[in-house]
């Protein structure tokens, strides 16, 4: 086992180089204690609206906050609640970092296939032990890796092995956006060990990140199973308004007060730790973060360097290229995507597709995996995100056709390379060098199977059966 | 060593779980519970002094093995696997003796006049490391491919088998696989079967490198015994005969003892062995995954999709239901489907249409964790790296969770062996025609 690595004060990134070069996850949580400090307020705030009536926090060995929500919409929808979680300090492997949240056993949903019998909701059948989370990023770049090559876990009381290893489920959630994740059962109240094991990103990789991550690193942390987590995060638990369980809208990322552009969920129930980051910046704005947190987040004084980075792809206008019209749009260049909610829909996915031109810095970088063998083109880039949260969705299949009237010009159904770049993060891009595509020229993006990544709440009806989406390429 | 307590465990369940222990105590608490089920001592058939009556290769079990209504090999449910390391006083200049040779010999002939060679007495093989062979000067005949273990996927950190060899002991009777090894190492009063006592001088030749001993067990209701061991969930199906919930072995998946022989040289009728050990994460895979999804990543999607695999795989017959078309689809299942199943892409691994392995898994529960012991035969070792290279399939476009199992297995130790042919079954030299 791999000695524990705490994040210190060296370690850590200067908070402005880091947001400097944190291109895709432009979100970063500052996590200190959010909820750790806030709940015990809550329970004698009589402000507090998620209080007693929903009984949470009565029976912290079982008790767990219901979920059912009936007839959800077949797109992104409120939960029945905001989830409360521990944050720990996040450790180091390799040129990885490794940020650990828990909270308590929650349903979830698999997917394994592209049918309704490939979706399976897990309820967990005890209330003993934990929902296991982390966030993995690349310490250089802020990049977070929402790619899964294998990642172990191994939980430990003392030196005994807890069960058998698992390998955490890659996951989105409203709140904390791709992360890996399961529940794990626990025997008893203790202090546990759990060691994670990385295997070398083998996904397509440009930018900064070509030639890095190839090696299998491990990190280890550690835990307290007590009354004082359940109290924390069960507790925790922050109620929606039962009206609005179900409406089309996300739960904004945790720590991000910046709900203006969540659409369905404005003005409601928002609790005091929501409040104290409603400071006036914009959290969306993948500029505005160097005030974003440090100094007003230090609550009860511990876990004040937990930064996490939430995995939020770039807002449309950061994409350097053209970005492409929706077809059906008759107005032509009007019909240009300028922000994420006027990107085109995919059974509730919001699909950018950009274009760069030959010779552009971007395209350069995004032609070039290392491998050496490509020649540098135009590149198309394709990035299907999750409504208002701006998620990645990643381990789906893409492919595209490009046509100019009867001529074929990409494709049919040309394969996009799930590709990973320090600067755009995770897409699906195509080299295009023996061809050039034009303006005008209409591009067909097919998903050939849809994101295989487990769901909680509230992203488990959407992001399934996902008809193709039309684009042209506009006049410059 | 505690024994397990026979209060709350059926008949079968304690004597398998005495497998796991081991030992003299072990031993005799399994006669009685295998003795006391109708009253009778429990009949084991015994051997023959015939030696030239048994086969050549020390790997033909499957003629001595029952097969089901469908043909397929049943085979033998309890299992040993006995580390050894030669002993210093077995060895002159790092070399076995021919007096460690042929106490070696003397031993695993006292075996086969004590029982039968069958599932129903005793069924063994003793292969050896890479690491034994490095003993001699000379190399291995170069038909013999017997590279060192080494980690086969990027997400593995195995242990590697070091030691000299192994002996892997077989029987349909768990009182059998643990009176051979009490009576091989025990230190006790020698058992006897038979008429036979089954004395030796082993341990003159071979330590047991007890950290690394494993047991386990396969057959139909086997896995579903050991639901009290955490990780084993309940949801482990009545009739399956691996822990996975489904059947596997079928005779058409499986390459023919032919067909894993080395046909020349002086280890012809040899074969080699690739054994590796590894968790598997039940409670995910049962509870949840349903059972489509299962079906899914063990087969394909269109058994899934076609119900061809029935709850056990009692559908399937005597092969896994595979087309060549259904095997070269595996690319595009992973990219239109999202997933692939793991009997789909490991068929990649077939040579003109034959399987090359022949595959001897059974399950385990060592380390009071659910597991399963890999023990594979081929031609080659490079046979079974190719298979697995197929069944990893890094090359394919699918998420790490829907590619197959590779999600809820955990491998933990490999090792490389090479099985004499049972004439050179004793302390073989690295070139015995040299
Ligand atoms: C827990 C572990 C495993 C389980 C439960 C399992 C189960 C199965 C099942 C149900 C089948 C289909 C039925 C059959 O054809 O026999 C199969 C086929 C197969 N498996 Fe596995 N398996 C496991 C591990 C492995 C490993 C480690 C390998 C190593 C390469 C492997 C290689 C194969 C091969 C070669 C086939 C047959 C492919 C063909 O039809 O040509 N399996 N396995
Ligand atoms: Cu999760």
């Amino acid at each position: 086992m791999q000695d524990f690595t705490p994040t210190t004060d060296e370690t850590e990134i200067d908070r402005r180089t880091f947001v400097a070069q944190t291109g895709a996850a432009t979100g970063v949580l500052a996590l200190a204690g959010c909820f750790s400090g806030d709940d015990e307020e809550d329970e004698d705030d009589p402000d507090a609206e998620n209080g007693d009536e929903n009984g949470a926090g009565e029976d912290y060995g079982d008790g767990r906050p219901t979920i059912e929500v009936e007839d959800p919409p077949n797109a992104v929808y409120l939960p029945t609640h905001r989830e409360a979680m521990r944050m720990l300090d996040p450790v180091e492997a390799g040129d990885i970092m490794l940020g650990p949240m828990l909270s308590y056993p929650h349903d979830f949903w698999t997917i394994a296939g592209t049918g309704e019998d490939a979706v399976e909701r897990e309820s967990p059948n005890s209330g003993r032990g934990v929902h296991m989370m982390f966030t993995l990023w690349d310490q250089q770049t802020g990049t977070v890796l929402p790619v899964d090559d294998g990642v172990q876990i191994r939980v430990y009381d003392g030196d005994e092995q807890v069960g058998s290893p698992v390998s955490p489920w890659s996951m989105i959630s409203q709140e904390m956006g791709f992360h890996f994740g399961d529940n794990v059962t626990l025997p008893e109240d203790g202090t546990y060990t759990v060691e994670v094991t990385i295997p070398p990103v083998s996904v397509r990789k440009t930018g900064d990140l070509v030639g890095r991550l190839d090696e299998r690193v491990s990190a280890t942390f550690e835990f307290e199973y007590d009354d004082e987590f359940r109290h924390e995060v069960i507790g925790g638990v922050q109620y929606l308004d039962e009206a609005e369980w179900g409406d089309r809208g996300a739960l904004e990322p945790m720590d991000h007060g910046d709900h203006g552009e969540h659409g369905g969920h404005d003005g409601h129930d928002d609790h005091d730790h929501e409040d104290e980051h409603d400071d006036g910046h914009d959290h969306g704005d993948h500029d505005g973060h160097e005030q974003d947190h440090g100094d007003e987040h230090d609550h009860n004084g511990h876990d004040d360097h937990a930064h996490v980075p939430y995995s939020a792809l770039p807002q449309v206008e950061e994409y350097d290229g053209t970005i492409l019209a929706t077809a059906d749009d008759e107005s032509g260049a009007d019909g240009v995507p300028t922000d994420h909610d006027s990107l085109p829909r995919s059974d509730d996915a919001a699909i950018l597709a950009a274009l760069f031109e030959d010779g552009s810095a971007d395209a350069e970088r995004l032609s070039d995996d290392g491998d050496g063998d490509v020649t540098a083109g135009q590149y198309l880039l394709v990035s299907p995100r999750t409504p208002y949260n701006r998620v990645p969705l990643a381990d789906a299949a893409l492919s595209v056709t490009v046509e100019r009237g009867d001529d074929t010009i990409a494709g049919p159904d040309a394969v996009l390379a799930e590709t990973l770049d320090s600067e755009y993060g995770i897409h699906y891009g195509l080299v295009v060098n023996d061809a050039q595509i034009e303006a005008g020229d209409s591009v067909t993006v097919t998903i050939d199977s849809p994101p295989q990544v487990a769901r909680h709440q509230g992203y488990d009806t959407a992001f399934l059966e996902m008809p193709p989406v039309e684009f042209t390429v506009p006049e410059q | 060593m505690t024994l397990p307590d026979r209060s709350t465990l059926s008949r079968r369940e304690y004597a398998r779980s005495l497998v796991a222990v081991g030992g003299a105590t072990a031993l005799s608490a399994c006669l009685d519970a295998s003795s006391d089920e109708n009253g009778e001592e429990n009949n084991v058939p015994s051997g023959t002094d015939d030696l030239d009556s048994l086969p050549a290769r020390q790997y033909a079990w499957n003629e001595f093995a029952p097969r089901d209504d469908n043909g397929n090999v049943q085979p033998p449910a309890h299992h040993v696997l006995l580390p050894l390391a030669l002993t210093e006083r077995a060895t002159a200049n790092g070399e076995p003796t021919a007096d460690a040779r042929e106490v070696t010999e003397s031993a695993l002939r006292t075996l086969e006049r004590a029982y039968e060679w069958s599932t129903d007495g005793l069924l063994f093989t003793l292969g050896y490391t890479p690491a034994y062979f490095e003993r001699f000067d000379e190399d291995l005949p170069e038909v013999v491919d017997l590279p060192e273990p080494e980690a086969l996927t990027s997400r593995e950190d195995p242990s590697f088998d070091e030691f000299d060899a192994l002996l892997h002991l077989a029987s349909n009777h768990p009182e059998v696989v643990l009176e051979v090894e009490e009576g091989l190492f025990g230190d006790q009063e020698e058992p006897e079967r038979n008429g036979v006592v089954l004395e030796s001088d082993l341990t003159e030749v071979f330590e047991r490198v007890d950290e690394n001993r494993r047991t386990g067990f396969v057959g139909d209701g086997l896995p579903v015994e050991h639901t009290d061991v955490a990780g084993v969930p309940d949801a482990v199906p009545e009739d399956a005969p691996f822990f996975m919930g489904f059947r596997s072995g079928f005779d058409r998946t499986q390459a023919s003892e032919d067909h894993v022989t080395i046909d020349s040289g002086p280890f012809a009728d040899g074969t080699t062995q690739h054994v590796s050990s590894m968790d598997i994460q039940l409670e995910v895979w049962f509870e949840q995954e349903n059972h489509y999804q299962r079906v899914s990543k063990m087969f394909s999607p269109e058994h899934a999709a076609e119900d061809l695999v029935g709850d056990v795989g009692e559908e399937l017959g005597a092969d896994s239901g595979l087309s060549d078309e259904r095997i070269e689809a595996t690319a595009a299942d992973a990219r239109q489907e999202g997933v692939v199943g793991h009997a789909q892409k490991a068929a990649r691994g077939r040579e003109d249409g034959d399987p090359p392995l022949l595959r001897r898994d059974f399950n385990t529960i060592d380390g009071d964790r659910p597991g399963l012991h890999f023990v594979s035969l081929q031609h080659e070792i490079e046979d079974f790296v190719r298979v697995r290279e197929a069944m990893t399939g890094a090359d394919l476009d699918v998420a790490s969770a829907n590619n197959g199992i590779l999600h809820y297995i955990f491998v933990n130790r490999r090792g490389n062996y090479l099985l004499p042919p049972r004439e050179l079954r004793a302390l073989p030299a690295a070139n015995p025609d040299a």
